[in-house]
């Protein structure tokens, strides 16, 4: 099938994505941010203050919604109420794209709200095809996939997650989002090149890249989205930025959020790893105070991947 | 990234796998009880000897290590959400029993929904279920009570803060009350927006609640007795506002949010208050309605 670059989509340059504890700031500042991701469901059924603050920022920013509910994986029905949902918010901030994950996140009607990875075999490849070309005929628009970060391999798996990738990709014209970061955590937890991996995807698939932070475990890599982008991701973003021409690049940070400005100089850097320097920056120094800071903190907690996000209630 | 280069005609199918392994990481006691269970070995019967059948280890881990990632994720990123809905109850009841408490209840009212929003909307109902009820235990069951009424108060926060409100809506004015004729009021009804909640509780948590907010570093709040207390929560400009109620401002408003007239609310509230007071009632009346309409509560006098 062909699809065009980007599936079509422009270049938004440096995004972040948004989250409660700057909306404030953004609102007030209008920081020169090229664009920011949303987590679809955290507005999606908003009546109160998280819309309305989408809404002004709609307004002076081009959106991507970025979903964490799809479960296309799963082999539950999708939910149609959902995606009728997404579409009709994608439709009123003029969402440039929607994506969501290559996982499944419950199954039996329960729904464990993680991204939980799936076989990578020619059945789970077939069942994922025919659901997302119901999601992309419901939606009206081609969907954007991101790779997962996971921690588990099925012994039943008979392809890599990148051929995997690709004959989605091939067969159903829907667009990826290339986590640097979940590349490399996925590599270290199941042994594989990292390299490999970014120069096999199909680059003109590629429609946006995810930067994060992770945490070392030593036996394993958990993305906890809470760190700077460490020496070794930067690389691989390069790598991808030099095979793909450049995409839409976003930087993730879901736990112990430093202050705006700071988080904007994180993703900022990548023009200098670009080209091919190395930075230090305010978040480096901000980490530090952080590590002091969760010193006796639960551990379970400290390192659950992908951290969650819901309202945050604002109450007189 | 191992895989077997040749299909596996032995391979459990797709939807056996994600309800094997979903078993597995939700169990209470871990993964290897998870693999052991029932629920787990009906559908692939691997057992806590055999995961690898199932799932290849890496360099580091193994099978079972590697699924505890996401069983210790489960919990510990629910718990913390349920949290995050309950904040003042989980400041009263310290990290270690509330947790306990979202524990128990994730393995009752597992999500079943899209929405992490709606995570908390049945830690009420749990904590009733669960609610101790012997009369040996007359002192743990009025501090059950008490805790039952503060989470009810939170989800309601909860609620209202993400719902449907007036914002964008066009209010009844004062000036809308002045230009009502006083042979009319009394047959007019006012229709209150859904986001004005109205709750009577066997225990005033509302200023518990106000006063756990106030001591952000120490938890010095005197545990109420048990006095009945009514609540208006509402919202304004997103934010949202309680207010307390004396009863008969509480059985005045019911009555209008149901639908009656004023005349009918003003019966209600009168049933509550005593004779003597009769007079001052339709003096407070009036102040009261300008509070309200003030505070954005009426959509509008339908005649």
């Amino acid at each position: 099938m062909e699809v065009a670059k980007r599936l079509g989509h422009e270049n938004l340059g440096l995004g972040l994505g948004l989250r409660t504890p700057h909306f404030e700031y953004i609102l007030k500042n209008r920081p020169k941010v090229d664009w920011f991701e949303i987590i679809s469901e955290n507005f999606m059924d908003s009546q109160g203050r998280p819309r309305h603050v989408l809404d002004q920022i709609a307004e002076h920013y081009p959106l991507v919604m970025h979903g964490v509910s799809l479960s296309i994986g799963s082999t539950d029905a999708l939910n149609f109420d959902y995606l009728e949902k997404l579409k009709k918010l994608a439709l009123e901030i003029d969402a440039k794209w929607v994506s969501d994950h290559l996982c499944w996140t419950g199954v039996a009607g329960q729904n464990s709200h993680d991204l939980l990875p799936i076989p990578l075999t020619e059945e789970s490849l077939a069942h994922v095809i025919e659901r997302i070309d119901v999601v992309q005929d419901v939606m009206e628009r081609s969907f954007v996939f991101e790779n997962p970060s996971s921690y588990v391999g099925f012994t039943g798996s008979t392809m890599s997650e990148w051929e995997f990738l690709s004959r989605m990709t091939q067969a159903t014209g829907c667009g990826l989002l290339l986590d640097v970061n979940n590349v490399y955590v996925s590599a270290r937890n199941h042994d594989f090149d990292p390299e490999e991996y970014i120069r096999a995807i199909p680059h003109d698939r590629v429609v946006q890249f995810h930067l994060a932070g992770h945490t070392d475990c030593t036996t394993h890599l958990i993305d906890t989205h809470d760190h700077p982008i460490i020496a070794e991701v930067w690389a691989l973003y390069r790598l991808a930025h030099e095979l793909t021409g450049g995409v839409s690049t976003l930087l993730e940070w879901d736990a112990n959020i430093p202050p705006f400005e700071e988080l904007h100089a994180e993703v900022l850097k990548s023009k200098s790893y670009l080209r091919g320097e190395g930075v230090q920056g305010p978040v480096a120094e901000w980490e530090q105070e952080q590590a002091l800071k969760a010193e006796g903190k639960d551990k379970l907690v400290a390192v659950s991947p992908h951290p969650l996000h819901h309202s945050v209630v604002e109450v007189e | 990234m191992k895989m077997n280069t040749e299909a596996k005609e032995t391979a459990p199918d797709l939807d056996r796998v994600q309800r094997w392994m979903q078993a597995v990481i939700t169990h209470p006691d871990g993964v290897l009880s998870g693999a052991d269970g029932e629920a787990a070995r009906a559908l692939i019967d691997a057992g806590r000897g055999n995961l690898e059948s199932v799932v290849t280890r890496s360099r580091s881990l193994d099978a079972a290590d590697r699924l505890a990632i996401y069983a210790n994720a489960y919990y510990a990123r629910l718990i913390e959400c349920v949290g995050d809905v309950y904040p003042v109850l989980k400041r009263i009841l310290g990290d270690e029993v509330f947790d306990s408490f979202a524990f128990d209840y994730l393995q009752t009212y597992p999500s079943k929904r899209y929405s992490l929003n709606l995570l908390g909307d049945s830690f009420v109902d749990f904590l009733r279920e669960t609610r101790p009820d012997s009369e040996d235990e007359q002192e743990q069951s009025d501090w059950a009570d008490l805790l039952i009424n503060l989470a009810i108060l939170e989800w309601i926060i909860y609620e209202v803060f993400d719902g449907p409100g007036t914002e964008k809506a066009a209010m009844l004015e004062m000036s809308d009350v002045e230009g009502i004729e006083a042979q009319q009021w009394l047959q007019i009804a006012l229709q209150t927006p859904p986001c004005l909640k109205l709750v009577a509780l066997a225990y005033p948590v509302n200023t518990m609640y106000t006063a756990v907010r106030a001591n952000e570093d120490e938890l010095e709040v005197a545990y109420p007795d048990a006095v009945v207390s009514y609540v208006a929560i509402s919202r304004r400009d997103y934010i949202v506002r309680r207010y307390d109620l004396t009863h008969p401002q509480y059985e005045l408003l019911q009555v209008l949010q149901a639908g009656g007239t004023i005349g009918a609310a003003l019966e209600a509230c009168m049933q509550v208050v005593p004779d003597e007071e009769l007079d001052q009632l339709l003096v407070d009346v009036q102040q009261w309605f300008s509070l309200w309409t003030a505070e954005r509560c009426f959509f509008q006098a339908i005649r």
